[in-house]
């Protein structure tokens, strides 16, 4: 009866989403998802569950069944944030999810999650790096962000607009500084990447904060119960 | 009955080939000491990180990182809080101490912690011949660097005094040494006086829930700033060629 008690009041944020929001193996570090750093931020009466897989489309986050395991842990109050787009839009992916195959997949989300009285989060895939001859970065999913909005519009979903202030972000770091955002490595430089790396799509552990700091942001934005449960941290001013 | 001792037989043989075809590699425990720029972080505190708590992530099965290092910790308190002698009495042969002291030992302002150059030295010698005492292996590491830039955006020595001792130790008692306050300098002069920020703990007010007002710290490091570290002490124990290098976990490309 007490344990039921304290469950009650206990919120669990879903994460689903593809490899931009994943837990990492450790052997594949510094490789960062934003869902990693993402955990650190909340009081103890949350707990933030990341069901987010590498490679992941929509469709196949359904069709592997790891979609149906968080609708029927969902309870009253829990939070689901649903970010894909990466594996969805490629033609050429396994994973690739058609325009309305996609919409279809987020109505799903939204809609069994509103059935558990659990309040869906729709999220615009997360920039890539690429940048034009200018200087300015390029919108890289212009498709499937606009599905994304189109949904949270349909159906009154709170968005967070990823997409875009992630791209504001990469645009003030600039062409040059926005590789320490991203898994960027020198031969050499980290054991498990010995030939080094340079991938414009999966996050350091900066890029990953920066971006986590993002949603964060707009969770409090956004005027979501959620917000009141961010650790409140009182910092003495440094000298 | 012949049947069961012919299986053992087989048994025991099988298992006398592969003790010789398969080195089995020896367990190790790593010993970290030294300070806040190596320690372990609440995850409350995060995005702040000691550079121990990134390099634990790049060894193989065979090794334990048992990262002892305590922020605001000289040689001195170290030793005098009992810190180092439980340590001891845990070494085994084949362990190695990673020891990184310095930023603490040589503030004047904290008395405190503060430790004379002589009694620098010669708790760097304490440390050292204790190990080898216990045929552990210790690893001398210079303190890695403040982030200090001159106008003319040259990083900047910042440990001079102490790290030298170091260096001097490492000699005089054939030491291995990772020179962490060279090669983090290189580092920092690499990313330049603006982008070394990401590599420690700079926030802005509001940034970051765990730090409401920010924070301007030129010693401590992000999670980024100390993986980028840990990369260095890496690096380090590869050009040392210790047989630890072999337990680095390296991913084929």
């Amino acid at each position: 009866m007490l344990f039921a008690f304290g469950e009650r009041n206990k919120i669990t944020i879903y994460l689903i989403g593809d490899s931009t929001m994943a837990d990492k193996e450790v052997k594949a570090y510094p490789e960062t998802g934003w869902g990693m750093p993402f955990h650190y931020f909340f009081d103890s009466s949350v707990t933030v569950d990341n069901r987010a897989k590498n490679g992941r489309s929509t469709r196949t986050f359904i069709e592997e069944g790891r979609w149906q395991p968080v609708v029927e842990n969902l309870k009253e109050g829990d939070y689901v944030l649903i970010q894909f787009g990466h594996n969805d839009e490629v033609p050429t992916k396994k994973s690739y999810t058609t325009p309305d195959e996609f919409k279809k997949n987020l109505i799903k989300f939204v809609t069994e999650s509103r059935s558990k009285k659990s309040i869906p989060i729709l999220i615009t895939p997360v920039a890539r790096r690429k940048f034009d001859a200018e200087g300015k970065i390029e919108e890289t999913h212009a498709v499937y962000q606009q599905l994304v909005k189109d949904v949270a519009k349909q159906l009154n979903v709170p968005l967070i607009d990823l997409d875009k202030e992630s791209q504001e972000l990469v645009q003030q770091f600039g062409p040059d500084a926005s590789q320490y955002l991203y898994n960027h490595l020198e031969p050499g430089e980290n054991p498990h990447y010995p030939e080094g790396r340079a991938d414009n799509t999966h996050f350091s552990e900066l890029g990953a904060r920066k971006m986590a700091q993002i949603v964060l942001h707009d969770i409090q934005k956004l005027n979501l119960g959620l917000a009141q449960h961010i650790r409140v941290v009182h910092q003495k001013e440094k000298k | 009955m012949y049947k069961r001792a012919f299986k053992k037989v087989i048994l025991l043989s099988v298992v006398a080939l592969l003790s010789f075809t398969l080195p089995i590699k020896k367990h190790s425990s790593v010993w970290m000491i030294g300070d806040s720029t190596m320690c372990q972080y609440d995850s409350s505190r995060f995005p702040l990180t000691g550079w121990g708590m990134k390099f634990e992530e790049y060894f193989d099965s065979s090794v334990t990182i048992e990262n002892k290092a305590r922020g605001g910790r000289s040689t001195r308190t170290f030793i005098s809080e009992n810190r180092w002698q439980p340590i001891v009495n845990n070494l085994s042969k084949g362990d190695y101490v990673f020891i990184q002291f310095g930023h603490n030992d040589e503030a004047k302002n904290y008395p405190d912690r503060y430790t004379s150059p002589e009694d620098y030295r010669k708790n760097l010698i304490k440390f050292v011949s204790e190990s080898r005492e216990k045929d552990a292996i210790p690893v001398l590491i210079t303190p890695v660097s403040r982030r200090k830039f001159d106008a003319n955006g040259n990083a900047l020595e910042t440990h001079e005094v102490y790290s030298k001792i170091v260096h001097e130790v490492a000699d005089k008692y054939k030491v291995p040494l990772i020179d962490l306050d060279k090669m983090s300098r290189a580092l920092f002069q690499k990313f330049g006086p603006e982008n070394s920020k990401l590599l420690f703990m700079q926030l802005q007010p509001g940034e970051n829930p765990n730090y409401p007002v920010g924070d301007n710290d030129n010693t401590h490091f992000t999670t980024y700033g100390a993986r980028h570290i840990a990369e260095l002490v890496l690096n380090g124990i590869e050009n040392l060629h210790l047989e630890l290098a072999d337990r680095i976990v390296k991913n084929k490309s």
